[in-house]
């Protein structure tokens, strides 16, 4: 699953991939046109619905952030 | 360089706004001006408060439109108030006042499309082409004259949100083009030119009537689908669907080749022109 996830991450956000810090959306690494794409993309491939609640700053901070939020949707 | 503008207030939000804000402040010892960013309404990803905070740029949070219309309504200096993807609609009392001027930028090519979610509407109707427009604000919503025009194409495939964030760089490109003429006050501005059934757009109308009916080409439906698709925003609310005389309710969709099909439950596949196949999930309602 978290391949998937970083194969997703990298074909949006490269940088994504590398950074190493807890904001990348207060950073200008991320925005939130990539994340409505990235949604879009974990959406089809987990067959998840990421409820607008969840789209928020925190669970897009890092990709680590990303990768527990699609744990936590697959499992629910 | 020189202007008579003592304040410049920019109101919105997103990219756009943020992109602005950030030029607006870079030449603001040029120029001698104060500036403040007011957020009308806040949203769960922007990052225009982080940029005050880093800049020092004075903010302050006005959800509330009678609140702002005050506040805005008790400047004294002479301003020049920035709309930016904005809803807020100015009152004529503000709008009239000497010392105000306010520039607004609208994603579509007024005088056509005016009103609310205009990237919607240009998708709905199969526009091949769009862009946006900085004009003066009048008592009118978006009828004052123009300023400055940028275009754009749409593509097959766009999306709404797609379509947005092209609208909003063009929109900071149409700024940063104008911005120095707007200081000077040497805009030569366009006045526009209404035509009898000109139809304004409202925040209550969505395309198709939010309906996604299948009976309809499937080129239709992929056009509906994509110009209300702006991720998890609730600019809409979800289309409604019938499906096999169920009521049912769109979750997502998708084109895709032929060859990654994939039979699941509550999936439907419509065979595209192109010769692609339109994927649409969708749950039954109770």
């Amino acid at each position: 699953m978290e391949e998937k996830v970083l194969e997703i991450l990298e074909e949006y956000c490269e940088e994504a991939i590398s950074y190493t810090g807890d904001n990348m959306m207060e950073e200008g690494i991320i925005d939130s046109f990539t994340v409505i794409n990235i949604v879009s993309e974990l959406e089809d491939a987990f067959d998840i619905e990421v409820d607008a609640k969840y789209v928020v700053a925190e669970n897009f901070r890092n990709k680590e952030a990303i990768i527990d939020l699609v744990k936590r949707l697959v499992e629910e | 360089m020189e202007t008579d503008f003592r304040r410049v207030v920019v109101v919105g939000y997103g990219k756009a706004t943020g992109n602005i804000l950030k030029y607006v402040d870079d030449k603001k010892t040029d120029y001698g001006y104060s500036l403040e960013f007011i957020e009308h309404e806040p949203h769960a990803l922007s990052v225009t408060g982080q940029i005050c905070k880093e800049r020092g740029i004075p903010y302050a949070s006005i959800p509330d439109k009678k609140k702002l219309g005050g506040y805005l309504g008790g400047i004294k200096e002479e301003t020049l108030i920035l709309s930016a993807s904005n809803n807020f609609l100015f009152p004529a009392s503000l709008v009239e006042r000497e010392n105000i001027t306010i520039i607004n930028f609208h994603n579509a090519l007024l005088p056509d499309y005016p009103g609310r979610n205009a990237p919607s509407w240009v998708i709905y109707q199969g526009e091949s082409q769009t862009g946006i427009t900085w004009h003066y604000v009048t008592a009118g919503v978006d009828e004052g004259s123009i300023i400055i025009q940028k275009t754009c194409e749409i593509g097959p495939d766009m999306k709404a949100y797609e379509l947005t964030e092209r609208l909003m760089d063009l929109a900071c490109e149409g700024f940063y083009e104008c911005f120095a003429a707007v200081l000077a006050k040497s805009v030569q501005a366009r006045p526009q030119q209404f035509s009898p059934d000109r139809r304004m757009y409202r925040s209550t109308q969505v395309p198709g009537d939010g309906f996604l009916d299948l009976k309809k080409e499937p080129e239709e439906l992929y056009r509906l689908l994509r110009s209300v698709d702006y991720g998890k925003s609730d600019i809409f609310p979800p289309l409604q669907t019938l499906v096999d005389g169920a009521r049912a309710e769109v979750l997502r969709y998708r084109k895709i080749a032929p060859e990654k099909r994939k039979d699941e439950e509550k999936m439907l596949y419509l065979s595209l022109a192109d010769g692609n196949l339109l994927k649409i999930k969708y749950r039954l309602k109770g």
